[in-house]
């Protein structure tokens, strides 16, 4: 049985506090949640439900020029620099003036991500633990996307469909694991759109992913897609090869070359392709191979319902796609959240270590607050939910 | 107040220190010269809106730092020792494996390469 309020709060108040701290990739984010105590939450399967409330939730992205991909030491340089300004601000905006007193538990992200920015922020999450006296609780960070996911949209059993920068899973729960029924195979959905972007040369603010969708919007031939690769294998799917495949067709748009007949008309050399057909062919392609994926899986585990979290779980257009499918199925539900908490942030963070936390889970000794690159979501025993 | 030292210690090299020369200007700057964004992104059109603030100064006397800003100063510069002194050792490091890959060696490792990988395969 769970009972998630076994652990008292800290001076017998009637609210947990965490602050949570997020920095596996070029976002370093400060949240800070408040669970109440709810009677409900001493049995059952309730942890989608703790009444959460945001008390803040800041983000600082780490922006290269257009063209540049975020290199890991200057990214988490940006993070070392950011962190003391975003927790003084996180902290202010949530009410706090006495950190030791206010907040129960400090969660940080432990994997996966890239190395040097999650040992940024583990350095910071350390210091703060012992400046404040705080316990603390690492968190793998796809299980934090899919608890903000499930608290937001009050999901309580879905498919997980998990789409960033550098993820893509889909994911079901099973005996207190998240599995992973279907993945990519090389790189991320969210890469393959970035590294197009860096082709294109386009801004890399807000986000490139985001630049591609507006892109895409203005595609003038809808009805004409370009037939790209289309890689499913079974439950996971490639993108790399689609990726390499669309770049040479970007560079030869952009040297004009007239030998590609799939651009250029053959005998008037009229240019019959936009970057922008281009973009939405892109983003049809890989978007139909994630649906079908992740139908797939649904038919495995018999569920009506889909939870999309991860960056690229912002995009408009996934979320239509994903509606479409689903309401072909029989009471079939899409479940999506926006920019605040599909984007790397600290909030979900401190969500998924703050459900740890009420479990028992916490850092006993410093050693175990080495962060791994490799951390892969059904690693983690999730105690918080029943079998 | 006493300064923050470090200790390195490596088998050719049983103990180093690093110390705060508190007169150096090295250890009174919150930019160090081995901290600043790569020269990669700066080439590339990056502009450094990360850097370090400034130190902070006493409110009673504004010649003289916080407790907090001058630890912060003194660390940028034993992070500057640390930082040239590891990236010495690399050097030196890669010096070294040049001298020891003589062709002879080489044709060897290539010979045992294969091998090696079968050996990497079965202990997992």
């Amino acid at each position: 049985m769970v009972d998630l309020n076994t652990i008292s709060p800290k001076n017998g108040r009637n609210y947990y506090i965490a602050l949570g701290l997020e920095g596996s990739a070029n976002k370093l984010g400060i949240g800070i949640v408040k669970h109440p105590i709810k009677s409900q939450l001493s049995s059952g399967d309730n942890s989608h439900q703790c009444d959460a409330q945001i008390l803040s939730n800041i983000r600082d992205t780490y922006i290269t020029p257009p063209g540049e991909g975020f290199l890991p030491r200057d990214t988490a340089r940006h993070h070392r620099n950011w962190c003391v300004r975003l927790i003084k601000k996180a902290l202010k905006e949530a009410g706090f003036n006495d950190p030791s007193n206010d907040i129960d538990v400090i969660c940080f992200t432990k994997g996966p991500g890239m190395g040097a920015p999650l040992h940024s922020v583990a350095i910071i999450a350390r210091t703060c633990s012992l400046l404040w006296d705080i316990p603390l609780v690492g968190v793998n960070h796809c299980i934090g996307h899919i608890e903000m996911g499930r608290e937001i949209t009050k999901a309580e059993n879905p498919v997980v469909l998990y789409v960033s920068g550098g993820n893509t899973q889909v994911i079901a729960y099973s005996e207190n694991r998240y599995r992973i029924f279907g993945e990519t195979l090389d790189v991320a959905i969210g890469n393959c759109l970035d590294r197009f972007a860096r082709t294109l040369k386009i801004p890399n603010h807000p986000s490139p992913g985001y630049n591609i969708e507006q892109l895409a919007l203005k595609c003038q031939n809808k009805d004409k897609l370009i037939e790209l690769p289309y890689t499913v294998k079974g439950m996971d799917l490639s993108m790399s090869g689609i990726l390499a495949y669309i770049d040479s067709l970007a560079k030869d748009l952009f040297r004009g070359n007239k030998q590609n007949k799939l651009l250029f008309d053959k005998k008037t050399g009229k240019q019959k392709v936009t970057i922008e057909d281009l973009c939405y062919s892109l983003q049809e392609n890989l978007f139909a191979m994630l649906i079908e994926i992740t139908e797939r899986a649904m038919a495995h585990v018999n569920s009506s319902t889909v939870l999309i979290v991860g960056g690229v779980g912002c995009n408009v257009r996934l979320q239509e796609m994903m509606a479409v499918m689903c309401h072909d199925r029989a009471n079939g539900k899409v479940f999506a959240t926006d920019d605040r908490f599909c984007i790397d942030n600290g909030a979900m963070i401190a969500q998924a270590g703050l459900l740890q936390f009420r479990m028992g889970d916490i850092v006993k000794d410093l050693k175990e607050t080495i962060v791994t690159q490799k951390f892969r979501t059904d690693e983690v025993f999730v105690s918080w939910r029943e079998k | 107040m006493s300064s923050p030292y470090a200790v390195y210690s490596s088998p050719q090299i049983p103990q180093k220190t690093f110390e705060v020369d508190p007169q150096n200007p090295r250890y009174q700057t919150t930019n160090g010269k081995t901290t600043g964004p790569s020269d990669y992104v700066l080439n590339a059109g990056q502009i450094d809106r990360d850097k370090p603030s400034d130190p902070k100064m006493d409110p009673s006397n504004s010649e003289v730092p916080t407790y907090l800003s001058k630890l912060r100063m003194e660390l940028t510069g034993v992070q500057d020792d640390i930082n040239e002194f590891l990236t010495k050792q690399m050097e030196v490091a890669k010096n070294k494996r040049v001298k020891v890959d003589t062709p002879k060696q080489k044709a060897k490792e290539l010979n045992e390469f294969g091998e090696e990988e079968i050996e990497e395969d079965e202990a997992y």
